[in-house]
């Protein structure tokens, strides 16, 4: 029984860390730029086919394979803030956050069938080359690759952290997000930040798809649900916390969800994590007093 | 032949999802995601009675829809107390659970779904054939067209618009601004549940994939490309989108499974296009279509030949100024002890002061003394810490800012907060209280009442907006008006609220001193009509034509009142005023 719990509870821990991840990335592009960016589960997608066909088709090795896919990602992400969203921002003003949303879920329906079009002749896709060994922790055990993933994730995560903190990028870009008007008045260009924002968000994002392709296999709708996750995280913990919070906030949404299995059958997990975001956002105004009715 | 029935049959259906979500998202300014879900309640409980407990179709139709719209109850209590990104995600959860709880409920059918609802009769007809579905479908969709028209187009769709407009100015007029929310969001879900039902029944099953996110998506797109705010763009975003499927299954040469791949891509591409091209949508409502003309040009939209009233035409009101007024008054409003502190700043420290029927009150002050505060613990805008408001004798200090203007106390804002996507007219009509219209029961059963009720306020309303010397622009949207005369436009809405208490904050700021010299004469002639009037005011010379009595304020604190002469001549006030003089 409770080897039982400790081994949900690693798994917690585990994909807890890919829900940091995910939601530490959104967090970012939408605390930071305002868009409502459902198209990141596209470039999460992109990231983890383009892996998949540098290691099917030329046999890269799985670490490049890793990067190229982030890279696609974060080049990507960057295009559809460019290409799409900055000019619709350009020209409808106050009900800009609304006509993002609706031009992001566009970019995602484009995105997710354009890749499904190249799934249609093949069977899997999946990503090789990893050579994946299961290691016996004592009491639980845990595969190399989920070891690998969660080390990533965290990588990633305090880079970010330190990058915000530490360097002058991270001091812009945190500008930008607590005043965009006043940033924009003390020289910084706010256009800028937001596009090397996309960059870093996808790039996180799409390592995120990579690892989830390595170890099942990459789908057109494979990230919808990664997606989702992210938002839930990024809400939660709210918009303008630092990466550790919202990760802090990613681990305990992966723990819940390990623990309900104990409980619930693992179809009803997405249903106790939407749930806690329905009542956390639905108590929001609760909290918040009601003079913003 | 039946082919084409099919289509129809589709478009139909989609029309009815797109109508529900364009007076929800183009009306009312909220915004779903989850209309599939809801329609997915309709479907469901229209398969399930028809399965389990042989229930027609008929039933089935109006249990799913109410079903639905209870469902959007729920959802919108929480719900739409939020902002557009909460909203959208709180949409998303509940459009997630829906599906999940679908899918994962066996006696749902899981993710197969409830299969083989066929062999459907309504009233004795068979519903097999696309073609014998037509009829019903036809009078379904024109009923919730209607409703939507009869909804969307009337006193009732004009708090809607005010409220998508700008929800703080529209509480401000005495709307009870959550209840319209809650109920439109609640009918639209009944609408959405509706269609829900028809798919089902055009597609003889229930399924998970029929009431995805996905379709949510494909809805929300049908309304943004059609033109939202627009029942009749909505039925062409239907029409485009829905016809791209014949295109590619039939026209063009691809196999069936790329064939629906592609046309997912095309939904998407023409999505992107349109708000690329044309972020109002390719049909959007009139008066967007005006606005956009008059900011196109870069200048206020006046009408042809308008430009002869752009002199202010001053109402011919006998000014008469009384000196003499300190004669014991009634006392209309009075604040008693108001404190607030937001984190460390004290914007109001024991604040007492009285308002008098007849006179014009003014608070004058530096900036950030914390006057147009006042003007927040009066109508209820932010509660005050301590201390209580009194209007006629009756505690409104926790009363909601829409209760307090309906009890007679309306407020004019520093920064218009006018309705840019209302015409001058509606602006002033808005305001008028009392309109039987704004109410659901009389709007559907009262069709006389309701009508004669609005030629009167439409002449109300255009009294209003020739006292304020703007009765040439009542077409215009208000959003292509020159900030002067938007201010004027709001001192008419003010105005047509009937209010005895008018608080006025800077109506002449920023105003043209043509215009200011008109606006002087309306409030002073208001004052000797009886009203009671408070104005918070930085140009002095409006201070002092106009003030019966100023109050004046430094940090929260009233420090001196009095006679404004009196306070002009006190050295250390002009000091803390202007400055060292």
């Amino acid at each position: 029984m409770l080897e039982n719990f400790l081994q949900v509870s690693l798994n917690g821990l585990i994909n807890g860390s890919t829900y940091a991840l995910l939601g530490v990335a959104f967090g970012l592009i939408i605390g930071v730029t305002g868009r409502f960016h459902v198209a990141f589960a596209v470039t999460y997608t992109l990231a983890a086919f383009v892996a998949a066909w540098l290691t099917m088709y030329l046999g890269a090795p799985f670490w490049a394979a890793v990067v190229a896919g982030a890279l696609v990602a974060a080049l990507t992400g960057s295009a559809i803030e460019r290409f799409v969203y900055w000019p619709i921002l350009l020209r409808t003003g106050a009900n800009g956050l609304l006509m993002v949303f609706v031009a992001s879920l566009g970019v995602s329906i484009v995105g997710r069938n354009l890749i499904a079009l190249t799934t249609l002749q093949n069977s899997a896709t999946v990503v090789n080359g990893f050579s994946n060994v299961g290691l016996n922790l004592g009491p639980v055990t845990l595969s190399s690759l989920n070891l690998a993933t969660a080390t990533v994730d965290w990588l990633l995560i305090v880079s970010l952290s330190q990058l915000l903190a530490r360097t002058s990028l991270g001091r812009i870009i945190r500008a930008v997000r607590a005043n965009h008007e006043m940033a924009l008045c003390v020289g910084i260009d706010p256009g800028a930040v937001t596009f090397i924002v996309f960059a870093i968000g996808s790039f996180m994002g799409g390592a995120a798809g990579v690892f989830q392709a390595a170890l099942t296999s990459a789908t057109p709708d494979m990230g919808i649900t990664p997606f989702f996750y992210a938002l839930v995280v990024a809400f939660v913990a709210g918009l303008s916390s630092p990466p550790l919070v919202v990760a802090a906030v990613g681990i305990a949404l992966g723990l819940v969800e390990s623990w309900t299995t104990l409980v619930l059958p693992t179809t009803w997990t997405a249903l106790v994590v939407f749930g806690i975001l329905f009542i956390y956002v639905a108590l929001r105004p609760l909290r918040r007093g009601l003079a913003s009715a | 032949m039946e082919i084409a029935f099919q289509y129809i049959d589709t478009i139909l259906v989609f029309a009815v999802f797109a109508l529900s979500l364009n007076l929800l998202q183009g009306y009312a300014g909220q915004v779903s995601v989850a209309q599939a879900a809801f329609g997915a309640i309709g479907g469901y409980a229209l398969a399930l009675l028809f399965l389990d407990a042989g229930v027609g179709p008929a039933w089935g139709l109006a249990i799913g829809t109410i079903a639905a719209g209870f469902a959007g109850f729920l959802v919108g209590l929480p719900a739409l107390r939020l902002t557009t990104e909460w909203l959208i995600l709180l949409t998303l959860a509940v459009q997630t659970i829906v599906v999940t709880l679908v899918q994962t409920d066996h006696a749902l059918g899981g993710s197969f779904g409830l299969q083989n609802v066929a062999g459907l009769r309504i009233f004795g007809l068979p519903l097999d054939e696309p073609s014998q579905m037509f009829p019903l479908f036809l009078v379904l969709a024109a009923i919730v067209y209607l409703t939507c028209y009869r909804l969307g187009e009337s006193p009732y769709g004009r708090v809607l618009r005010a409220i998508r407009d700008d929800a703080t100015a529209c509480r401000s007029l005495g709307k009870r601004v959550y209840a319209y929310k809650l109920t439109v969001f609640s009918l639209t879900a009944a609408m959405a549940g509706l269609a829900g039902a028809m798919l089902v029944i055009e597609t003889s099953i229930a399924s998970p994939t029929l009431f995805s996110f996905d379709q949510s998506a494909v809805i929300v797109a049908m309304v943004v490309i059609g033109g939202a705010g627009n029942l009749n763009g909505s039925l062409v975003g239907v029409a485009v989108l829905t016809l791209l499927a014949p295109l590619f299954d039939r026209l063009l040469p691809f196999n069936e499974q790329a064939a629906f791949v592609l046309r997912l891509v095309a939904y998407g591409a023409v999505l992107v296009a349109v708000l690329l091209v044309r972020p109002q949508g390719l049909y959007p409502d009139a008066i967007t279509r005006r606005l956009e003309r008059a900011l196109r040009r870069g200048g206020p939209a006046l009408e042809v030949g308008a430009e002869a009233a752009l002199e202010p035409a001053i109402p011919s009101v006998e000014i008469v100024r009384q000196p003499s007024r300190d004669v014991p008054r009634d006392v209309v409003v009075s604040a008693e002890g108001l404190c607030k502190k937001f984190g460390g700043i004290v914007a109001a420290d024991d604040l007492s002061f009285r308002l008098f029927r007849g006179h014009v009150s003014a608070l004058v002050g530096p900036n950030g003394a914390g006057k147009t505060t006042v003007f927040n613990l009066l109508t209820g805008a932010i509660k005050p810490d301590a201390g209580r408001v009194v209007l006629r004798g009756e505690d409104v200090t926790n009363a909601t800012p829409d209760q307090i203007a309906r009890s007679g106390m309306a407020r004019s804002f520093q920064s218009v907060r006018i309705f840019p996507r209302l015409s001058t007219l509606e602006n002033v009509m808005l305001a008028i209280p009392g309109q039987p219209g704004e109410h659901l029961v009389p709007l559907f059963l009262q069709w006389r009442g309701t009508s004669a009720a609005e030629r009167a306020a439409r002449e109300i309303a255009r009294n209003w907006l020739h006292f304020v010397g703007m009765g040439a622009h009542e077409d215009a949207p208000a959003g292509a008006l020159a900030f002067g005369e938007q201010k004027l436009v709001a001192l008419a809405r003010v105005l047509a609220t009937d209010a005895e208490v008018l608080l006025l904050d800077e109506p002449a700021s920023g105003v043209d001193r043509r215009w200011v010299d008109a606006m002087l004469e309306v409030i002073a002639s208001l004052r000797d009509a009886g009203r009671t009037i408070c104005i918070v005011e930085h140009n002095l010379h409006v201070v002092e034509r106009l003030a019966d009595h100023t109050y004046f304020m430094e940090l929260g604190k009233i420090t001196a009142e009095g006679d404004f002469n009196t306070l002009t001549a006190d050295r250390r006030l002009v000091e803390a005023y202007f400055g060292v003089v």
